[in-house]
């Protein structure tokens, strides 16, 4: 990952636990979550990364670590030339302006008691973006582009559907002109029908408007669908990156592969005619991850080195990281 | 061969203050013993409700059972007493929810609850009761059974405890498994590790499957008829095949194209339904996707369609113009 | 299929447009109980607002031992020459017309205890929920040392009697923000320096045994400014001093916070909401906790809002509901309470009416026959209790977020 002037975000060797606690009034630090355990990429300006994994795997947190939402523990997440992990609270605030997040929880997300006019224009007050009338149209063209009707600024979210909900937090995200926006999860709790709008409308606004995103889900073919490249989660750590068509047709982690043959095709022909790699087990627990390779508990391939040494995310080829000690020889099959 | 289980034009109701919500609108079909089936539809399409109807386990009120017939075995379910209704429900039909950290009871032991409906259906005594619940659960594929019997929920992972609700389900070896979003709630690896187990099951206990989901994937490996619902209608009802391959209901067409493939080209865009499905309550006359359906003529928005057989007798879809869109898609 | 992109998205059907708090003023006119509720609270607080101010009672001049515990006459007589719909008591006071007035007394007790606990108790909540999942910025820091070290420096000042020395501290507290050292021992050992140099040293002008206490205390208070004092220490103390509040019996806690005020309607104000405090802030805290969980405190630190603005326009309009529910069952509570202490006498002073207190009065008659000196008090504490808790239900129901669609 050599460093050039397109890179936006640059996030190296980051590091989030999450203490866990003990006791009620002498708390003392028992163990800690290693939610996200030493990951490192790259986000290229208008590209869309994904970043794919089940439950647990620190996806999120990943996420709301870059907007600086946690504190991270260690590492350091390069932003335009400027390292977000070290910044005080002002300066903090003013590079908030340039990257948003979409929410997974259209019903959690937005305010029950302010009306929609109020959510969005909340950013552009904070940040002094405009004012009055100014306000007031920016609010009525952030409506429109997010496919809204510009009169629903005086009601309030209950009134709106899950998806019309989600157009709403995508228009608060927009308010700003941001560079970057981190989708977190933003269509998992959509309907079907509901989720393609919204990917189709965050593609438009791509488009439009040269955003760079993060999509964060767990849905393995919908982030296909919508990345430029693709990044790969496993108990915290990023096991497989590469570019989108790469990553589908050359799988170099044995994680990425079973992943990638339990995505449900919507087509009975081609479910039938693929192999089935069925991981056996449960993922182990992030707050004591196993030795080594944290994949080698499930994994068919797993053999002595893979208990004692942590393999490492090494560029196979060009754009292609894995972490795997076989991924070479994966390649060569 | 008669039908395990046939609905006649089953509709339910939900009264509350704002009106009277249709959720289940005149559906009617039949499941063949040994038959997996498919019901496929977004939220609040009358999927689930039509299944709990079918337990009666339709909270009464503000719920209601209008109208129709569910005939199981030969005999109407609706015009059973509760009794009856109680020994059916576990025994003949049972039921896998979707959310398997609620559908446990936390203060009881797994091998509690399994041993209870043991004991309760097959009059069991409780070591017989105890060795078959090790059986059923190993046979769901969780590790030392025997052991694991003592352990409470919180002690199971997701995956597991959905095993767990299966083995449960699966204890007096029903003639009907329903699985409302069995794993809807879990991860595609433990997905497909559920619908595996699902199907091995089936093949051993030869049980009829009704499986609930908003997923066309799963279902495409896992059913062999499929029931596609909307607004609490039936709007195409055929085999895997040709729900998959000759669509037919512009409602099923639009739903597929809005699914990303794993294997689509670069660059292209999802095809989405505009709009939003309609409400239960305002129900418009006619069909309930002439709002969202871009073929929709006049007739659409004042007579609802019947579900008639459109290419093959089992091929049923209801849509005035399946043969009109079928010559325009052609084009 | 391309047909689907010709249709764009539109307009969408919306529902109805109202607001939250429409919507729950509906479902609580609509709720019957609220009603009885809202009818019994609403006779109460008219007949004794009404009496207060256009039924003049001199409650010092009131006596005729002639008319002495008469019971209810509604026809004058010649025994009875007027009106006494309640009846009299020992005095021969018109029943009636010391309940109404009386009533005027709870409402204030009722009013006022809660406005205390309430202010008190939910700010503290408030802020020690916000603090205990939320790093404080540096001048919330600051503003928390300063304030501590002037309440720990306050002891010294007051040993040595030199003000100046709580202000000291407050320095101390301040400057713990800004001195980076990492290392534990090197930070302590500089700490403790500090605290013994600002309390000795100017203890030592007043006296030199003065010099030996200020300088222990200072090097207690350096030791402890040596640790992370942050939002969650804050939330902490808070909570932890709740529950120890908590642990007294409530009417015990608040007869010995009279027994040391001393006796009077404003002490039993004063006793009835500082035991209520921990309850507001238990609910609070709690609200507010719930609160915090929710994806629109995330999005609004996203988009870089200040903490000020995230508690007031995020955090308290949604824990509202709670609190206006307990606002009003609080209110029941402590008319309760002020009757009470009426009751054993430490509440109003006669001869001010009172419920508690005409029926600590009237009770020992009740042997004699005279049972309306204690019937009519009594009705009127139990309805106006009931009223409350009957509003404060249908409150609970009208505002619970699980009916919101």
């Amino acid at each position: 990952m050599s460093h050039n002037d397109r890179v936006l975000v640059e996030v190296r060797n980051l590091k989030k636990y999450f203490p866990i606690q003990r006791g009620i009034i002498l708390q003392r630090q028992v163990g800690s979550v290693k939610a996200v355990d030493d990951v490192s990429f790259n986000i290229i300006k208008g590209e869309t990364l994904g970043l794919v994994g089940e439950t647990g795997c620190g996806k999120t947190t990943v996420g709301r670590t870059i907007l600086r939402l946690y504190e991270p523990t260690s590492g350091s997440i390069i932003f335009d030339g400027v390292d977000l992990a070290s910044l005080e609270d002002k300066e903090l605030r003013r590079m908030r302006r340039r990257m948003q997040m979409i929410f997974q929880d259209p019903y959690a997300s937005l305010n029950p008691r302010m009306t929609v006019g109020s959510i969005i224009a909340s950013p552009l007050e904070v940040h002094h973006f405009a004012s009055g009338k100014k306000k007031r149209e920016r609010v009525q063209e952030l409506l429109q582009m997010v496919g809204l009707n510009p009169e629903f600024v005086n009601r309030y979210p209950h009134e709106f559907s899950g998806g019309q909900r989600q157009r709403i937090g995508i228009a608060r995200a927009l308010a700003l002109n941001p560079d970057l926006i981190i989708c977190d999860e933003p269509i998992s709790s959509l309907d079907v029908s509901i989720q393609a709008q919204i990917v189709n409308l965050l593609e438009e606004l791509q488009e439009q408007l040269g955003l760079t995103y993060l999509f964060i889900a767990h849905d393995l073919s919908m982030v296909r669908h919508i990345s430029d490249r693709m990044a790969v989660m496993y108990l915290g750590k990023i096991v497989e990156l590469a570019d989108r068509d790469e990553i589908y047709l050359q799988p170099l982690h044995p994680y990425t592969q079973a992943l990638m043959s339990a995505v449900p095709l919507p087509d009975p022909d081609a479910s039938k005619r693929r192999e089935r790699i069925i991981l056996e087990g449960d993922i182990p627990s992030p707050a004591n991850p196993p030795p080594g390779c944290n994949f080698h508990t499930r994994c068919r391939y797993a053999e002595e080195i893979c208990i004692s040494e942590d393999p490492e995310f090494r560029e196979i080829k060009a754009g292609h990281f894995v972490a795997c000690h076989f991924a070479e020889r994966f390649q060569i099959q | 061969m008669q039908a395990l289980l046939e609905i006649k034009n089953l509709k339910t109701r939900f009264h509350t203050d704002e009106g009277v919500v249709k959720a289940v609108n005149g559906v009617s079909y039949a499941l063949q013993p040994g038959e997996i089936l498919g019901v496929v539809g977004e939220s609040g399409c009358g999927k689930s409700v039509h299944a709990l109807s079918v337990m009666r386990l339709i909270p009464t009120p503000p719920g209601e059972i209008a109208e129709g017939e569910i005939i199981f075995e030969g005999r109407d379910l609706l015009t059973l007493s509760k009794d009856g209704m109680r020994q059916i429900r576990g025994r003949d039909i049972a039921m896998v929810f979707q959310d398997p950290m609620t559908s446990l009871n936390p203060v009881y032991t797994v091998g509690f609850q399994i041993i209870e409906a043991l004991t309760l259906h097959l009059g069991l005594d409780h070591n017989q009761a105890r060795k078959r619940a090790a059986e059923l659960l190993s046979m769901v594929g969780i590790p030392q059974a025997e052991k694991r019997l003592d352990d409470y929920p919180h002690q199971f992972s997701g995956g597991m405890r959905q095993r767990a609700m299966i083995a449960m389900a699966l204890s007096c070896a029903p003639k009907l498994l329903i699985a409302d979003e069995p794993t809807t709630a879990l991860d595609v690896t433990i997905q497909a590790q559920i619908v595996d187990l699902v199907k091995s099951l089936q093949k051993e206990f030869g049980m009829a499957v009704m499986w609930i989901t908003h997923d066309l994937g799963v279902v495409a490996e896992l059913a062999q008829m499929i029931n596609v619902m909307y607004a609490g209608y039936i709007v195409e009802r055929g085999n895997v095949r040709e729900i998959y391959y000759q669509t037919r209901h512009p409602y099923t067409i639009g739903l597929l194209g809005s699914l990303p493939r794993l294997d689509e080209a670069p660059g292209a865009r999802l095809y989405s339904i505009p709009g939003l499905p309609p409400d239960l309550i305002t129900l418009p006359d006619g069909c309930p996707f002439a709002a969202r359906c871009p073929y929709k003529v006049e007739q659409c928005t004042t007579d609802m369609p019947p579900l008639q057989p459109a290419d093959s007798p089992n091929h049923l879809v209801a849509c005035w113009r399946w043969k009109d869109i079928l010559e325009e898609r052609a084009q | 299929m391309s047909v689907y992109e010709e249709v764009t998205v539109v307009d969408f059907a919306v529902r109805e447009h109202r607001s939250l708090w429409v919507d729950a003023w509906r479902r609580l006119i609509s709720n019957r109980t609220a009603r009885i509720g809202m009818a019994i609270v609403a006779l109460f607080v008219f007949s004794t607002v009404f009496a207060h101010f256009f039924w003049k009672y001199d409650p010092k001049t009131d006596l005729d031992y002639a008319l002495k515990l008469k019971p209810p006459t509604l026809i004058p007589n010649e025994e009875v020459p007027s009106v006494h719909l309640f009846g009299t008591d020992k005095l021969g006071r018109d029943i009636f017309r010391r309940v109404v007035h009386g009533g005027w007394n709870s409402l204030r007790v009722g009013l006022v205890a809660v406005s205390i606990s309430l202010s008190i108790g939910g700010i503290l909540g408030l802020l020690a929920g916000f603090y205990e999942n939320i790093r404080e910025t540096v001048p919330e820091r600051m503003a928390l040392r300063a304030l501590v070290g002037m309440a720990l420096g306050a002891l010294n000042a007051w040993i040595a009697s030199q003000w100046y020395q709580a202000l000291l501290f407050a320095g101390i507290g301040i400057l713990s923000v800004f001195i980076r050292e990492h290392d534990k021992r090197r930070r302590r050992i500089m700490f403790i320096m500090l605290g013994i140099l600002c309390g000795a040293v100017p203890g030592f002008i007043a006296h030199p045994m003065v010099a030996l206490v200020c300088g222990t205390l200072g090097a207690l208070y350096g030791l402890f400014f040596s640790f992370d004092i942050g939002g969650k220490f804050f939330s902490d103390t808070v909570m932890r001093f709740m529950d120890i509040v908590l642990a007294f019996p409530s009417y015990l806690l608040a007869i010995a916070i009279v027994a040391f005020l001393g006796p009077g309607l404003e002490k039993g104000m004063i006793a009835i909401g500082v035991v209520g405090i921990p309850i507001y802030a238990r609910l609070a805290r709690s609200s507010v906790l719930s609160v915090m969980q929710k994806e629109y405190i995330l999005a609004a630190q996203a988009v870089g809002e200040s903490h000020g603005r995230i508690l007031f326009r995020h955090i308290v309009p949604n824990i509202l509901s709670p609190i206006i529910v307990q606002t009003t069952m609080g209110l029941a509570s402590a008319i309760l309470s002020a009757a009470a202490l009426g009751f054993l006498g430490l509440g109003a002073i006669p001869p001010e009416p009172e419920w508690g207190a005409m029926l600590g009065d009237s009770y020992r008659f009740l042997a004699s026959g005279a049972w309306w000196a204690v019937l009519f008090p009594g009705l009127a504490i139990m309805l106006s209790v009931l009223g409350f808790n009957l509003l404060g239900d249908g409150l609970r129901d009208a505002l619970d977020p699980k009916l919101q669609i």
